[in-house]
């Protein structure tokens, strides 16, 4: 590890050579690299996660161009997880990323989460996230949850023993269709939340947005922050503490 | 007595209520025992549309009652990334 890279790191108070180290072991899993992953990607690759997996099987799309900004325009047409490894190795050589050419399925989800430490979810749809969240309940994963539509963008972030999305969100996932328009600073700004949450909790700093949504309103313009917690008839995360009862001999 | 509530929508939830300021929400008179999910449809807010409701920026349901005063935020489901 070059510790000169990491200067304005380990500037930090409460940062040490040790959490630097810490980083440098750790594994983070973006689930979408579109418009808030192309804000979540270069800030851990550049700040030293030391490996980082990117799922997605999109090709990018000249459309995309307007705010994923991890891509050029000669990319348009390759495919998007490897566009992004090769963008990211060349800013941190010194760190592994990881192409996963593929959609986040109930086949593989836990093979591909079981190997990192915490995942991100920058997908564009609620079936992946109910996937996420009930893959990384059954792994003990903690998650990093945010959505962008339109001027508005919100984010948290789900421990296993926390509230989970499902308590937030409710069962229902019905069809959403996305949306015709996102402002790209605006996933951008909302990225860069989950990336500050992802580089707190793998380094052990300050608190975190655990059973809390923070909501921005460009239009407003506007922060806002609610709160929520586990609901114990959740039939997701509701019956996970209950202990199981001894066998029968 | 008719209480006053205020209610605020986000996102793309905005369109049904066109006189939305941008820095605050709608103020609405209900009568007592009006419930979340009342509210939303008394204001021409379609309640399949809506996905997350708070009140007092605390999580709710769309049936608990409302007390004067309450601060009624509305998001639907959000799926971008
Ligand atoms: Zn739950």
């Amino acid at each position: 590890m070059i510790v000169e890279r990491y200067a304005r790191n380990l500037g930090l108070p409460g940062w040490t050579v040790e959490t630097q180290r810490r980083l440098a072991t750790a594994g983070v899993l973006v689930v979408g690299a579109g418009g808030l992953g192309s804000a979540v990607l270069p800030y851990l690759v550049a700040a030293g996660v030391g490996r980082t997996g990117i799922v997605e099987d999109d090709t990018v799309e000249i459309t995309n161009l307007q705010r994923q900004v991890l891509y050029d325009t000669p990319d348009v047409g390759t495919s998007k997880a490897e566009a992004a490894a090769r963008r990211l190795s060349a800013l941190n050589p010194e760190v592994t990323v990881t192409p996963h050419r593929t959609r986040l399925t109930p086949e593989n989800a836990a093979g591909i989460l079981a190997a990192y430490d915490l995942v991100i979810d920058c997908t564009d749809n609620l079936a992946t996230r109910q996937l996420i969240n009930r893959t990384c309940l059954e792994l003990g994963k903690p998650w990093v949850h945010a959505a962008v539509s339109e001027y508005y963008g919100h984010v948290t972030t789900l421990r296993p023993a926390g509230p989970c999305w499902h308590c937030l969100s409710g069962m229902d996932t019905a069809a959403e269709p996305p949306p015709s328009g996102i402002l790209g600073p605006v996933a951008g700004l909302i990225g860069c939340l989950q990336a500050t949450e992802a580089l707190k909790y793998l380094t052990g700093t300050g608190r975190l947005l655990v059973g809390r949504l923070l909501v921005w309103d460009a239009l407003r313009p506007g922060w806002e922050e609610f709160s929520y917690r586990k609901n114990p008839d959740c039939a997701v995360c509701g019956n996970r503490n209950i202990p199981v009862p001894p066998a029968a001999d | 007595m008719a209480m006053q509530v205020e209610l605020r929508v986000f996102a793309t939830l905005r369109k049904y209520l066109p006189d939305h300021p941008l820095d605050r929400g709608v103020v609405v008179t209900v009568e007592p025992g009006t419930t979340v999910g009342q509210l939303i449809t008394k204001a021409g807010v379609p309640l399949e549309k809506v996905k997350i409701v708070m009140v007092n920026n605390r999580h709710a349901d769309l049936d608990q009652q409302l007390v004067d005063g309450d601060r009624v935020a509305v998001f639907p489901p959000v799926a971008g990334g």
